[in-house]
This record gives structure tokens, sequence and C-alpha cells, in this order.
């Protein structure tokens, strides 16, 4: 009976975290959801260990105790997986938004040095230079 | 996600420009001046260079040269440089591309060659390869390349290439954000999507400065094989389209 009371501890304790960094936005959207699914399946399979035996039954499988393992190690792989499917997409936008950073930027330098030519040439102006005239947005 | 904004230049005849050299450059302080006046001097092209990032003043001795300077916040590698020029040429509507190296390897008195070379062959890419330069180990490893992609390429590495507007379009794309060199990464993606490939010999210099980025120690030569292997592996079944020196000649394929 002690150690059903251990793992129950154990579950409760570990959903219970998940829960309160969910609760505290610090996961977002699918990521949440796919841990709120860990924390419910660790709480049920915790607090309720016959389960697993039951599942052992169903399954065929002779050891039991196993099945947790090897499904959790199978959830871990999967999820590293998509992180590093995630890690590359994001690298891609990383350099694709850094190179159009620099490209605009360049644009700006030019196009503030062609106002600050042109204020030069017209210094009635040259107080206003602050205000940089924009194409309307229909024009672009 | 990519951010879209209106494009700059409008879609016109008139607005096109014809030839913009792309130097991708990082820590070249000693050698981009001179590299980017001989390369105006050609008169053929406007100048571009992309300061990936170096620490050394490359970005205003370039500029104080003649050359427009984009400068990346962070280092993105040579490729990742060349593919910022190469997305700048796009937006600025340019026809053709020339791509060299800031090290002073690359000849531009070449250039005009090169762009001769693109116009008459019916090419889409001109690689300018210099078959001396190649050392036993960069002969192997080029042997290896053959046989695993198909790509009938002598200098794979070389940074010295005239492309027209579709291959730039490809190279502009999201698909080649994630390559790393201007290597067989990027000559597979360009037979993949049909595009004809020619080389041309060049004459170069052994590096004056710097060291190269790629064949620099063996333990980054076995990454980067390591590396391009796994690109090879990637793109299997890329059925290459070259056609390989018969320089001036009329675009036959093989």
């Amino acid at each position: 009976m002690t150690s059903q009371l251990t793992s129950a501890a154990i579950s409760i304790l570990l959903a219970g975290a998940i829960l309160y960094l969910v609760r505290r936005d610090h996961m977002h959207g699918s990521y949440a959801l796919w841990w709120l699914a860990i924390a419910a399946a660790i709480l049920l399979l915790g607090v309720f260990p016959p389960v697993i035996d039951w599942l052992g039954q169903v399954s065929g499988i002779s050891y039991p105790p196993i099945l947790p393992i090897i499904v959790g190690i199978g959830m871990i792989l999967i999820r590293m997986l998509r992180t590093d499917i995630d890690r590359s997409r994001q690298e891609r936008q990383l350099r694709r938004l850094a190179q159009k950073l620099a490209i605009l930027e360049q644009e700006l330098g030019a196009a503030r040095r062609e106002v600050g030519n042109a204020a030069v040439g017209n210094p009635g102006r040259s107080r206003s230079a602050q205000v940089i005239p924009l194409p309307k947005s229909g024009d672009a | 996600m990519d951010i879209k904004l209106g494009e700059s230049v409008p879609d016109t005849p008139a607005a096109r420009r014809a030839t913009l050299a792309v130097i991708p450059a990082r820590n070249e302080a000693a050698t981009v001046a001179d590299i980017v006046r001989r390369t105006l001097v050609t008169g053929q092209c406007d100048v571009l260079v992309v300061d990936d990032a170096s620490s050394d003043g490359t970005a205003a001795l370039a500029q104080e040269a003649g050359a427009t300077v984009i400068t990346v916040p962070f280092s993105l590698g040579a490729w990742g440089a060349t593919q910022t020029g190469m997305r700048y040429a796009q937006r600025n509507r340019y026809l053709t591309v020339l791509t060299l190296d800031a090290d002073g390897q690359h000849h531009p008195e070449e250039l005009p060659q090169m762009l001769t070379s693109l116009r008459r062959s019916g090419a889409n890419v001109i690689i300018g390869t210099y078959s001396r330069r190649m050392s036993a180990a960069r002969r192997l490893a080029g042997r290896y390349f053959r046989l695993l992609t198909r790509l009938n390429v002598q200098d794979f590495t070389s940074g010295l290439r005239a492309y027209d507007r579709r291959a730039v379009r490809a190279l502009a794309s999201r698909e080649a954000s994630l390559l790393d060199y201007q290597d067989m990464g990027v000559l597979m993606l360009l037979s993949k999507k049909g595009l004809i490939l020619r080389e041309v010999p060049t004459i170069m210099s052994p590096r004056r400065a710097g060291a190269s980025r790629v064949f620099a120690s063996w333990l980054l030569v076995a990454r980067y094989m390591l590396h391009t292997t796994v690109l090879c592996f990637a793109q299997l079944g890329v059925r290459a389209r070259i056609i390989v020196r018969a320089q001036p000649a009329t675009g036959n394929t093989t």
C-alpha cells in the first residue's frame, strides 16, 4: 500500500507542477495541451497503478511495468523529433528575418541620406527634416 | 512566416537593372576595398558587399570604395550573406547576379567573361572554375560528391559564379535558406529546378589573407563532408542537367 502512496504523491506533484506552469502561461498553445495530457496520464497511472497491470494483460505484455517505460521513451522521442523540426523552421525564419532587416536597414539609410541631401539643397526646409514624406499606402 | 513588404521597385522593363556583383565578406578588411574598386572598374555591374557581421571595419572600407553595403545583424555564414545579396537583387529587379569572394582569390577582371558566357551559352548558372588550385583532398572530395549526386561539376566550392534571373529567384527562396555554403546544396537545388549549370575555366590566386572557411582544419573538413553527405542524401534522385567546359558554345544538354 505504501508503494501506491509514493507513486500517487509523485504523480500528483508532477501533474500539479505542469498544471501550475500551464496556468501561469509559460507554455504556448499546443505545448500546453500536450503537457496537460501528459499530466493527466501521470496522474491516472500514479494514483491507480492497477491500470498498468490491466493494460499489460490487454496488450499481452507479460511484464506490465515495462509498458509505461516503453511508452514514455517513445513519447520523449516523438517530442524531441518535433522540437528539432520546430527549431529548423525557426532557424529558417530567423535567418530570413535577419536578411530582411539588413536589407531594410540599407534602404532606410539610403532614404535618409537622400532626404538629408534634399534638406541641404533647400535650407528653408531643413527644420522639418524630421518629417519624412512616405508614399501613401496604395502607392507602393 | 516571412513578413511580406511591398516591393520597393515596380517590375517594369524600365525599372529592371542589369547586373549586381554580390561580395559576401567577413573580416576581409585587408582586401575588400581593392576587390570593390576592381569590380567597379569593369563597368559592367553595381557592387553590393554583404558584411557578415565583421568586427574589423570591412563595411566602412567597402562603402568608401564605392560599394553599397548591407550589414547583417549577426553572422549568417557565407551562404546566408550571399543569399541576402540574392534577395536584395530580386527586390531591386536585377537581371543577373555575379558572386565573388572578398579575399582576393577571385579576379574581378574575370567577371565580364563570365557575363558573356552566361549570355551566350544559354545556361542559367556559370561557375568559374580553377582546376589547378585544387588539392588532392579537394579533388577526392569532388569525386565523392559527383558520385553521390551525379552532378558533373569539377569545382563545387567555387564562389565565383554568375546567375540569371531564374537562378536568383530559386536561390532567394525559403527553400535555400537553411543551406550553409554556396556549394553542393546550392547546385543541387538549382538542378532540381531544372536550371542549366556550366563551368568556365578562370584564373584565380591563392588566398592572400584569412583562411578558407570550409577547408580550414581536418575536423572542419570532416564535419563539412558529413554535413554535405547528409544534404546529398536528402536530395537523392536529383539529376543534373549540366554542360561542362565547352566554353563559348551553344546550349546542348547532356
